[in-house]
Order: C-alpha cells, then structure tokens, then sequence
C-alpha cells in the first residue's frame, strides 16, 4: 500500500485529534444537543472527559483489541463518544442504521463479529435481543435511555452514565492500560467500518483507517477553508460515511463544534436556532424544503405573492452571479440588497440556513430549478461526488464553479481516470483498505496499484474539466435496436418535476423505454386540496384522472427535453403507469438511502410490466406490503396504463461508446 | 389473591400498594334514570385499573363521579382513608386526581406547551400577588415547574410540537397533548376517559405503550374507561365491568374473561 | 412650514392623547370578553362608578346620605374627613372587588353557557342597576376630582416646540401621564396573561371550562379576578376621564366611544385596543380640524363610528382579531 503521507504533529488517529483539541481549545464547545427544551453544552475539556470515562468503562467491560463495537441510535453526542472511545481502547466502531429491521442488523453484527453494542433505547434493546441467540459472539448491550428497561435482565445490559461511572471509579487501575492502548494506535490502525447499503447484495463491511478518516478530513477542510468557527448539525445517519467525516473526521481536524438535534422531528426548528456555517443535505431534503415554502406562499397574501414572484425573478436573474462574484450592474446589485432585505434574508432564515458559508448536496442529482433556487438565494449550495470506500470525496465544485450538472474537480489529492467502459475510477489517501472478510469483493473494486471502480459511467467535460456523469455503469445498458438506455438520466428528469416522488423506466433490451411513477404526496395532495378533489388514499389520489393527466404531461415534457439529445432520444417514455402504492425501503423496492432497485421492482411488479407492453389499457393487482411494525398485508388496485406523446427521431443510430 | 391490604408485587415484578380509592355503594340517578346502581369498587396505589362495560354501561358516569364531575345520591367516595365529602371538580383536581376527557378538552387556542402548563396548576403554589409581581420565588418556581414539563414532553415524545397551537393539531397527538397535561398534575391518580377512543390500530399501539410506561416510570396509579375489550386486557391489572349501571365482574383480566355474565354481556344482545 | 401644518401636529398630538384614554375602556371590554365571551355594557358605567366612589371615598361622602336623610329624616352629608388620594384609590379598588365578586356572585354565575345575547343583556342591566346605585350612594351633582395627577400646559414641550416652529404645542401634562400610566398597564397586563399562574389559568378558563376545571382551576375565582381587573382598569380610565373633565354621567357615554374602537382592534386582542384607541383618537381630531369647519363642526359625534362601520363591512375581525374562518 502507497503511504501517501505521514500523520502530522504525531495527529495519528482520531482519539490523539482529540486530546490535541482538549489541550489547545479546552473552553471552545464540542457538542451541544437539544435536550428538554434548551441546548445543553460540551467544551473539547468535557467530552475528552466523558470519552475517557466511557474508554475505562468499556476496558473494565472487558473490551479487547480489535472488538467490534455496533452504534445504533439518532445523532447524539453520547454515541459520537461511544464510537471515539471505541477507537481510545482499540476497537473499531461500527455505526449501524437505527431504523433498519431486526435482520439487517443481525446481518451486520453477526459479519463482523460484534461481541458490543452500544444503542439508544428500549427499541434497539429489543430488536438485539430479538436476534441474539444468532449472534455467537454478541456479548452486552449499553444502552443510554433507560425508559421502559427497568425491567430487562440486567446482566447484559448496562446504562450508559453507568459504565460511565464504573470507569471513572477505574482510573487508577485502568488508567494505564487506556494510556497505552491508544498510544499503540497508528495511522494505519482501523478507524472505522462502515457497511454500505449496496444496491444490490447483502452490505459490505468498509474498513477506513485513520490514514483515509484524516487525509480526506484534511484536504477537503482545506478546500473549503474550514475553521473551528464553524458550526454543523449532526442529523444525517451516522451509520453513513459522510456523517462520519464531517461529525467526527472534520469536526475533530479543525475542532469545530457539532449539534444534534432533539428529536428527527424537530430537525427544522433546530436547524433555525442553530443557524450551521457548513451543512449537507441530500438533494431530497432541499427539494422538500422548497415544495414547503411553494405551499406557504400560495397560501400567502397577493401583496406577499407579488413581492415574493418579483424579487425571486431578480435572484434567478442576478443572484448566481453575486454569489460567485461575477460582474452585476449596479442598479441590479441595488434591488438585490433590497430582495435581501424583504424576502431573502428572511426566507434563508426560516429555512434555517442564513449563516451558510459552505453548503453541499450529493447522492444523487439535483433538479436544477431545486439548485439554483438556493444559490440565487446567496447560499453558497455546491455538489460534491463521492463514496464510503472514498472516505467520501471523489470530485468537489470549487466557489465560483458551480453548475447543476457536473460534480466538479477532482477533490485535492484524488487522481480520476476514465475506463475505456465510461466506468469512473479513482485512487486517494482516503481510499478504503478492504471490505472486511470479503477478499472477493476487495479485489474486484480496487487493484493493486490503488485504483478503485466506482461503478458510475461518467466522462469529463473537455472545456472545464469537470466531471458529469451519467449513470451507474451497470444500469447503462442497450436497447432492442442498440440505441443508448440510461434509465437514470431519464428517472431523474421526471423526479425535477415536484409531483413526481420516484420514477423508474424500463427498457434495457426492448423496443421502447416504459415507467413506473410514484407520485409525491405533499405536492399532489395540496393541489388536490386547492381544487376541492376529495381523495380517502394514497391509492385513490395516484389513479384520479387529473392526476394521471397531469403526470403524463410532465412525462411529455421530458420526451421533448430527450429528444433535443440525439444520444439519449430513443430513451423517451412510450407508456406509464403511476403505482397505487410508494415504493418503500421496508418492502425491498429501494435502499435504506431511497434509491430504487430497479431489478426488484420488475421481478415483483412483472404483471404491470408486462401490461405496460402488451398495450393493455388496465391491469388489476394485488401487492403484499410490510407495515411499520414488520406486519404483513396487502392491497390490491386497478390501474390504468397511459401512453404518452413521443417525439419522433432519426432512424436508430447505435451509442457510440 | 387480592385481599392483601398491604399490596402486592406482580407477575412482571411491579410493587402493588395498598388501596388508595374506593367506591361504597354508589348510587347515581338522573331524574328518573339510574346511571349507576350501587357499585362499589377500589383502586390500589400503583395499579392499572381498567373500567369497562358496553356503550351506556355508565363508565363515563362513574369516571365523572370519581372525578367529581357529578355527584352521587348515595354512596360513599374513600379516598386515602377518608371519605371524601361532596366536592367540586377542581378541587378533587387539586387533591391529586387527573383526567382526561373522551372527546377531548384541550385550551385550543394556547400551546402545547402552555398546556401542559396548567397541568402543574397544582403545583404552583406561590400566592396572587407574588405571581403579579413576579418576585424570585415566583420565577423560581416557574423554572423548576418548566423543567418538569420538559421531561413529560420528551417522555411522551412531543418535543416537536412544543409551541404549535393545540387547535392545528391531529387527533392522535391532541389525545397525547391531553395525557402529558394530565400527568403534568403528578396526580395520585391519573383517570383515563376512552383513551384510544377514534385511533387506528398504531396510534392504539402508541397510546397503549404510553400508559404502560407512564405507569411503569412513574408508579402512577391508573384508572381508565375503555369498551375496546382487547386492548384493556393486555394492559390492565384489574378489572371492573359494568352492564346497565350495574357491577357484573370484578378482577383479573383472566377471571373476568371467564366470568359467564361478562362473556353474555358482550357476546349477547347488543344494546347500544 | 405652513401654520396648517403645525396645527395639524398639534392636533395629531392630542388626539393621541385623547386615543389613549379611549383604548384605556375599550381594555376592560377585551379583558372580560377575552376571559368570559361577555361583552360588559357596563364597561363604561364601572368607570363613572369607580370616580364616583373614588370622589365620595375622598371627600368623606357618606354613602346613601339622601336616602338615609330621607328615611330617617337625618342631614348628615359628610363624615367631616378626607381621605388622601393614594388611600382612597386603594378603598376604591377594594369596592371594585367587592362588586367584582357581588357581579359574578349574584348574576353571572348563574348565566354559565347562556347565549351571548343573554350575557349582553345582563350586562345592560348591570349598566343601568349600577347607575342608579352611584346615584343613590354619591348623588348625581358633577363632581371635581383631583387625585394630584399633574395637569395643564406641559411647559418643556411648549418651550421646545416654540424653539422649532415658533408655535408652542398646548399639551396637557394629564395626557402625558395618562400615556404613561397606559402604556405600563398593558405591559402589565399581557406579562400577566402569558406568564402567570393566574394568567394562564385565565386564559385556560376562556378556552375550555370542563379542561380548566380538570386542572384544578376555580371557574368562580378566575371570573372574580376578571371583573376584579376589569374594575381596576375602569378605575383608572375613571380617575383620566374624571380628572380631566369631571365626574359626571356623560362618563359612561365614554363606553360608546369604545365600540368603535373594539371595532377597528378586534374584540380579543388587548394590542387591538391600544392601536384601535389611538386611530380613532387621531382619527376624529384630525377630522374635526380639517373637515369639521367645512360641515358646520361636530364631526367627533359620528366619526368614529363611520370609521368603525366601513371596518366592519371590509374586515369584520378588526386589526388584530382573530381571523374568522369557517371550516367546510
């Protein structure tokens, strides 16, 4: 393995980040997290004293080198802690997602072998207790909300504060062995692992090393010229690896502080009292956003309306180009302090981000009236491009060059070259170890000289050298006639449209290219609401005439847009159905991250799929679906098949490669 | 096995106490029409004690009488080794006994929070003047009363609605609303009016895990009307059924399921 | 600048003034209709009363004297003391409460959930009951009052004004202490309702009784305190109005002048009396002195109520009422 680079100033590993921190920015805080109502506060001095106490509580538990130590629970400062304090006595911390069901985290646990697990509440308890027989080497279980536990058998179960304590009243004869089991970690000691979620397959176990956390924590810092001013809030799962850099690679590097929030629901108001310098969000989060402040508006006055339609008009025109300093004319620079004064500045506010300096979305594409809806705004909103086995950052947008449908450069210190497949590789000091106990897999995604496949077909773009991509390598695939099928390119330009939640098309080898559409409830339903359309169901909204008609113009629209590109023409949608049900992690038919999985979706659905290119004008249905609580049930519908407007083409002209 | 009179300890290992309610021999009468006829019954500290009986039966009756809603002809009203004379509702509020209402009573127009907040009425003991003044143990006493209605609002997990005007709220999380002002009282004994009365089966679920764990966390004693007969069953460790203002069982959950005139009560003629 | 123009101020100013004292009565209506969804007559009258008792309670007055002079053929009119101001307000208050608690004890306890119309009605009989009752205890004379409260030309605003515009403002200082006393009692007043024990409760009590009772409230108590704060308020609307222009029956006229104030703020919102009690005070003045010399004068009698009518045809729910809206 290549050493890119040494550790600087002996900062090894995340638990000697912490204690550089402790010493040189004691009073500064760490962690604030809303509890009872009020921000509770941490200094760098305080949590380096609650992650020692932890670290000898789970020395006198009996944590050994090289353990593995499972986190399920939201972002809370405690379980920030547990997975440091898991790396100060030499085991590696696995985040595992809080919602995913009991099998899955059997999965995880028993792949790698956790003999601990540290977790939030009675919920988790249960679902470990549920799968524990199974697990062989699955110890005990620390948990941290005791409500509802008092009556658990307590001799594998341990409060939080408790082994706190224990540890604390265990310094004198632990303190030793802590001490020198972290001075033994290195920058190629584990880090961490984390499990991606795979779109196909069960999940793969990625091993980070303290190398990859700090390298990719410290030029992307750089990048964005970071400080220990900045101010984040922790909301995004922390079995996922971006949470992972910028909570604790990042947080720890420049020293800055992270805020959790009280609870998932909470999360706006939170982010408004927190007001974050540096925030990520997936692209679904800054669309939800907009549809909210679109729907308060039609509900505004006429003089709100107005001045709401004419300033946003100014911004769409001027604001991109303020923001990236770009020159503006003075009398425009002049009504853009005003809309400032009147709607942006208040808008940023209730959204939460007016303190924004650095703000980022990736995972999939934005829509671009999404993106430049922000950036108009004066929010400095960019795209990143990245994976777990990355320690995230493949490619970053610099200021000043950001656009909606490139990814940006590669991210400082990454090398990208482009397969002759189209297939994107890259090589990093972040780039992952190996997948644990899966040579197989290691092998396959990354070769000896460091290169790892990334699996997304892309190309960069000759005059900015930036990269775009198209779609996952696999998922490009050819048509009857040979012609381009790039089902995601598609997807995601009928996802742009608010009423459209999730779209998947069909078409690899067949003649023409068909979709299956989820309609979004919150935007479909108020419009239904406005027009007094009367609906008892998700069900009965997705199959309403208008509906269908409206979500076929959408579809006519992109048929239009497609057909401008003489590549990706013959990808236009021939016929649709909207699916009388949503598409839902718990039933199989998308990732835990919400990306659909096409393959699945075809096996079930094969009877719509079918009619869809039979020429059938409806089709009954019946789908077994899985409730919250993990009951089954099903329902059935009739749905009717809606062929769209196609614009014609050139006669079949094979993709190039 | 209930005659202990010094309690108990159940199956799942919670302390039972002695008797800290009982009903003698009430009696209450509307005009010409019997509501209730001669019911006696009691509650023990710490219990889960369910009241349960067709639509008409007179629970919700029975419930305003311990509440002091109504008031009985005859009978006697026990209530921590004292009877208890005739009494306005809110000062059997003030002696500790919560409620909540079938139809719901929340003040619409104030928060969640503020309504929670007259929860701790009772709690707030400074005087007139010193409130209107608002002098150092009077705001003393508004933090620590806050600091109590925090921990109810994060243990029934509203913490999201905190300031949302009760009147924009669902029915679910109005039903929630109501039990956090109730528990907000500390009461000695939290009365429970159809609480999952109009919920779908999760909220059901929800509200049933609630009143476990409010029971469970604070020891509070519990006392709630239900004519869903499965869910009370699961949760209560006592009782009582009523048919036509009349008592026609008394117990465990398994003895009164196999009381025959429960079982005929239920299973005969509907009388709605 | 144009003389017009600094009248106009001047006027402007005034009217403010005026405004204040307006908002200050339009306060006890929200304070009793907000707690209690009675809309008090009496409002105005409780004022007059207030002065009334306040005035007999300084000068010594025995209470009654005509009627007891007439059963028993007596001439007693005075005790031969007085009473200083400061301790004559308090004495008055402590009537004010006494009639708070005789109100809800004799009449509107056993009103509980009648119709408003009922309620209104019992109030306009209070009205007139309480009349009659200042008459017969106080007598009917106009009476002097004078608490100390400072009055007459404010000299540092004549003197700064002259300095400006070479024309010195009349304001009387009486305004300026009404505006005052005004302003710290609203700010009293909504610090209460949101933060207090009591205030809460008296919120909780206008929302949902069966609720209020369930929390361990007193219905009775809470409606006491209400009336007892209202008779506070008209006390001191009382002692304005009564130090500025006698205490006289034309007092209770005020009340009227309040309707249309409730009307432009809204009838719960206790910032809607004070912003409806200004626009209505600036609003008549300005009227009066523009327009008043061009019909003949008089305008004060009906303008404010022409205000409040195109109000009630354009936004019924006033400034600051809660916006009426009727879910299908």
């Amino acid at each position: 393995m290549a050493q890119s680079s040494e550790a600087a100033g002996g900062l090894a590993s995340i638990p000697a980040l912490l204690a550089r921190n402790a010493r040189e920015h004691a009073q500064r805080p760490a962690y604030r997290e809303k509890e009872f109502g009020i921000w509770q506060s941490w200094s760098w001095a305080e949590a380096a004293q609650e992650i020692e106490a932890l670290a000898l509580g789970f020395l006198e538990l009996g944590v050994a080198e090289g353990d593995f130590i499972a986190i399920a629970g939201r972002n809370r400062p405690y379980f920030y802690w547990a997975m440091v304090a898991a790396q100060c006595v030499g085991a590696v911390p696995v985040p595992v997602y809080q919602d995913s069901a009991a099998e899955e985290m059997a999965y995880v646990m028993d792949h790698c072998g956790a003999r601990f697990a540290v977790v939030e509440d009675q919920e988790q308890v249960d679902k470990l207790i549920e799968v524990q027989d199974r697990l062989s080497e699955f110890e005990q279980i620390i948990y941290v909300d005791p409500r509802g536990l008092r009556k658990y058998d307590h001799s594998v179960l341990h409060q939080f504060s408790e082994v706190q304590e224990k540890g604390r009243a265990a310094y004198d004869r632990l303190g030793v062995e802590l001490a020198a089991r972290r001075s033994k970690l290195s920058y190629d000691s584990v880090c961490v692992m984390l499990y991606t979620s795979g779109t196909t397959g069960k999940p793969k176990g990625v091993v980070l090393s303290n190398r990859n956390i700090i390298e990719a924590s410290k030029s992307s810092s750089e990048f964005d010229h970071l400080t220990k001013g900045e101010e984040v809030l922790a909301y995004l799962p922390m079995a996922w690896v971006g949470d992972f850099i910028f909570s604790i690679g990042q947080a720890y590097w420049n020293a800055f502080c992270v805020n959790c929030p009280e609870s998932a629901d909470t999360m706006q108001t939170d982010l408004r009292e927190i007001g974050p310098t540096y925030y990520f969000a997936p692209p679904r989060v800054f669309e939800t956003q907009l549809t909210n402040v679109m729907i308060r508006m039609e509900d505004a006055g006429r003089f709100k309306q107005k001045m709401f339609h004419h300033f946003m008009d100014l911004a769409r025109r001027v604001g991109p180009d303020i923001l990236d300093g770009k020159p503006v004319g003075m009398i425009d620079r002049l009504r853009y302090g005003l809309g400032n004064l009147c709607v942006y500045g208040p808008l940023k506010d209730t959204l939460g981000l007016s303190r924004v300096r650095v703000g980022y979305t990736a995972g999939e594409a934005i829509g671009p009236e999404i993106f430049e809806f922000y950036r108009s705004l004066g929010i400095n909103l960019k795209q990143l491009y990245g994976q777990t086995e990355a320690s995230v950052f493949i490619t970053l947008q610099p200021d000043g060059e950001v656009r909606n449908d490139t990814v940006g450069v590669a991210a400082p210190g990454v090398e990208i070259k482009i397969a002759e497949s189209g297939e994107v590789f890259y090589r990093s000091p972040g780039t992952f170890e190996y997948y644990y106990k899966n040579p197989e897999s290691t092998a396959s995604t990354k070769d000896p000289e460091g290169w790892v496949a990334t699996g997304d077909a892309g190309f960069f773009e000759p005059d900015t050298g930036h990269l775009k991509i198209i779609d996952r390598a696999k998922d490009v695939g050819k048509m009857a006639d040979g012609a381009l099928f790039a089902p995601k390119y598609v997807e995601n330009k009928l996802k742009f449209f608010p009423n459209i939640l999730e779209a998947v098309v069909f078409g690899n080898g067949r003649e023409m290219c068909t979709a299956f559409i989820n309609i979004d409830l919150t935007a479909v339903g108020n419009w239904a609401e406005r027009n007094n359309i009367g609906y008892a169901s998700y069900q009965e909204l997705a199959g309403h005439p208008q509906v269908l008609d409206t979500i076929r113009g959408h579809v006519e629209e992109v048929n239009r847009s497609l057909a401008e590109d003489p590549m990706l023409a013959h990808c236009q949608v021939h016929r649709f159905l909207v699916l009388h049900k949503e598409l839902d992690a718990d039933d199989g038919e998308m990732t835990r991250t919400r990306k659909v999985r096409r393959n699945i979706i075809a096996e079930k659905f094969a009877d719509l799929l079918g009619a869809l290119y039979d020429g059938s004008d409806e089709i009954f249905t019946t789908t077994e679906v899985t409730y919250e609580d993990g009951r089954k049930g099903s329902i059935s519908a009739t749905l009717k098949l809606v062929d769209a407007e196609i614009v014609p083409v050139e006669p079949a002209r094979v993709a190039a490669e | 096995m209930l005659d202990q009179t010094e309690g108990f300890v159940t199956e799942d290992g919670r302390k039972i106490g002695p008797v800290v309610m009982e009903m003698k021999n009430i009696t209450l009468r509307f005009g010409g029409v019997v509501a209730i006829k001669d019911i006696s019954f009691d509650i023990r500290e710490g219990e889960i004690r369910a009241i349960i009986g067709p639509n008409g039966a007179g629970k919700s009756s029975m419930l305003n009488v311990i509440s002091g809603f109504y008031h009985p002809q005859e009978g006697e009203v026990w209530y921590k080794g004292a009877k208890r004379p005739a009494m306005k509702p809110y000062q059997v509020a003030r002696q500790g006994i919560a409620r909540t209402f079938q139809n719901i009573a929340l003040f619409e127009g104030m928060s969640v929070l503020d309504n929670v907040m007259t929860g701790r009425f009772r709690q707030m003991t400074s005087g007139f003047w010193a409130q209107a003044l608002w002098k150092g143990p009077a705001e003393r006493e508004e933090i620590a009363n806050r600091e109590a209605v925090e921990r109810i609002i994060d243990f029934l997990e509203i913490q999201h609605i905190r300031k949302t005007p009760v009147g924009r709220l669902p029915y679910g999380l109005k039903k929630r609303v109501e039990l956090a002002r109730a528990l907000a009282a500390e009461p000695s004994i939290l009365l429970l009016d159809e609480p999952m009365a109009g919920m779908n089966v999760e909220e059901k679920e929800d509200m049933s895990r609630f009143i476990l764990d409010v029971n469970d966390e604070f020891g509070t004693t519990i006392a709630l009307i239900e004519h869903d007969m499965g869910v009370v069953m699961d949760l209560s460790d006592r009782v009582v059924v009523m048919d036509y203002g009349k008592k026609i069982g008394d117990g465990t959950p398994d003895e009164v399921r196999n009381n025959q005139d429960v079982i005929d009560a239920y299973l005969g003629v509907a009388h709605d | 600048m144009p003389e017009q123009l600094i009248w106009g101020m001047e006027v402007f100013f005034n009217g403010l003034m005026a405004g204040v004292l307006y908002a200050l009565v339009a306060l006890g209506f929200v304070l009793i209709f907000k707690a209690s969804g009675i809309f008090n007559y009496a409002q105005g009258v409780m004022a007059l009363f207030a002065a009334l008792t306040l005035v007999g309670i300084m000068e010594g007055q025995v209470p009654f004297a005509h009627l007891i002079n007439a059963i028993f053929g007596t001439e007693i009119h005075h005790f031969g003391w007085h009473v200083p101001g400061l301790l004559a307000i308090l004495l008055t208050m402590v009537v004010m409460i006494a009639l708070a608690w005789a109100v809800n004890q004799f009449i509107f306890r056993h009103l509980v959930n009648q119709e408003p119309i009922i309620l209104f009605m019992a109030t306009i009989g209070l009205a007139y009951f309480l009349e009659g009752v200042g008459d017969i205890m106080w007598g009917s004379d106009i009476k002097k009052l004078d608490v100390g409260l400072p009055q007459g030309i404010n000299g540092p605003i004549d003197e700064l004004t002259y300095n400006i515009f070479n024309y010195g403002f009349f304001i009387d200082n009486l305004d300026l202490v009404a505006t005052l006393v005004a302003a710290l009692l609203v700010i009293a007043l909504v610090i209460f309702a949101q933060y207090s024990k009591q205030g809460r409760a008296m919120r909780a009590v206008a929302d949902d009784h069966q609720a209020a009772l369930s929390v361990g409230i007193s219905l009775n108590f809470i409606w006491v305190m209400v009336w007892s704060l209202a008779g506070f308020v008209a006390l001191v609307a009382g002692i304005m109005w009564g130090t500025k222009s006698g205490v006289q029956f034309s007092l209770s006229l005020i009340a009227l002048k309040a309707l249309p104030v409730l009307m432009l703020g809204g009838f719960t919102s206790i910032p809607g009396a004070i912003v409806g009690g200004l626009i209505i005070g600036v609003g008549e003045k300005l009227f009066e002195f523009a327009v008043g010399p061009m019909v003949g004068g008089a305008t004060e009698n009906w303008f404010a109520y022409v205000l409040a009518l195109l109000f009630l045809v354009f936004r019924p729910q006033g400034l600051f009422g809660e916006k009426i809206i009727e879910r299908v």
